[in-house]
């Protein structure tokens, strides 16, 4: 790969990133409603899409053991709650694999 | 701001390390580097390393990074409601925007007062994408001199599951919010089981697809 290919790549992920923050006006009172839905589903799906290898496989025993243990005290809302939990739930599930 | 985001820091310099060691072979010291300083995308780079293992040319490359990127646009309006700074600060800000970037900024501005939701979002932005940023490339780094992280690569692995779930129950500040966060993983899984060409694209389809109907409760 070229120097002139990187730096196309590198114009690509920045533009894609810039174009929405930086060109947008300030959305409407009903479509930033809808913005404002969006986080929660996509960190939901990005969650999914993190234990789901090709071909649906899953992730490994530890790896859903700690997702497990974030899951259960997700109803705190506390960053750090999940973190743990899901720090207990890696070590309990490496000791059970 | 800096030390909530240490944790993903590490899981990030953990992958910057596995990315340095197998770009390496294929791109060369000098533009690995220069990958990660200018590109800073995990999922992009590790898809380019996988591109030209498999012989790809140019034009997939840029494909890729086309539609690799696609996210980018709804996570940046989704931020943009937020911003309140001009177009250069912002243009500044747009280079730190990532999946867990912007999950911190949305925290951040979910937890600020009202008059305050702007400043919270754009300085979390900023200061968790230099720390992220910063560890990529240390990561990047590790991985080009040979020094090996790959022991912990598991429980990196493990650690963005975990990051994402307590995102989402961050960013979940009404019920109707959870509702739509389980629908957008239950189609997630559909789309990662049923079309799996599709995967990398899932969690931003499903994100807008499940925000659009219905109200607030």
């Amino acid at each position: 790969m070229s120097p002139l290919v990187l730096i196309a790549l590198a114009l690509i992920t920045y533009v894609s990133r810039a174009v929405a923050v930086v060109l947008l006006p300030r959305p409407s009172a009903r479509f930033e409603t809808i913005l404002s839905r969006i986080p929660a589903p996509i960190f939901a799906s990005l969650a999914t899409a993190t234990l789901l290898g090709d071909g649906g496989a899953l992730a490994s025993g530890p790896t859903l053991a700690a997702s497990a243990g974030a899951l259960l005290l997700s109803p705190a809302r506390s960053l750090l709650l999940c973190l743990i939990g899901g720090a207990v739930g890696y070590a309990a599930g490496a000791l059970l694999s | 701001m800096v030390v909530r985001a240490l944790p993903a820091a590490a899981a990030v310099a953990v992958f910057g390390s596995l990315y340095g060691a197998a770009a390496r072979g294929f791109l060369g010291v000098p533009l690995t580097l220069a990958s990660s300083l200018l590109v800073y995308s995990g999922a992009l780079q590790f898809a380019l390393v996988a591109l030209l293992g498999a012989g790809a040319t140019t034009l997939p490359l840029l494909l890729t990074a086309g539609v690799l990127n696609l996210r980018h646009l709804v996570l940046g309006a989704a931020l943009r409601s937020r911003f309140e700074s001009g177009p250069l600060r912002r243009a500044l800000l747009a280079f730190f925007l990532a999946d867990e970037t912007f999950g911190f900024a949305i925290a951040a501005g979910n937890a600020a007062e009202p008059r305050a939701v702007g400043a919270a979002t754009e300085r979390t932005l900023l200061y968790s994408g230099l720390t992220l940023y910063v560890a990529w490339l240390v990561g990047t780094v590790v991985g080009l001199v040979g020094g090996g992280l790959a022991a912990v690569e598991g429980l990196a692995g493990a650690l963005f599951p975990v990051l994402f779930i307590g995102l989402a129950a961050l960013a979940a500040t009404r019920r109707s919010h959870v509702v739509r966060a389980v629908a957008a993983a239950l189609l997630t899984a559909a789309v990662a089981l049923l079309l799996p060409d599709l995967r990398m694209l899932a969690p931003v389809v499903a994100g807008v697809v499940v925000a659009l109907p219905g109200g607030d409760r």
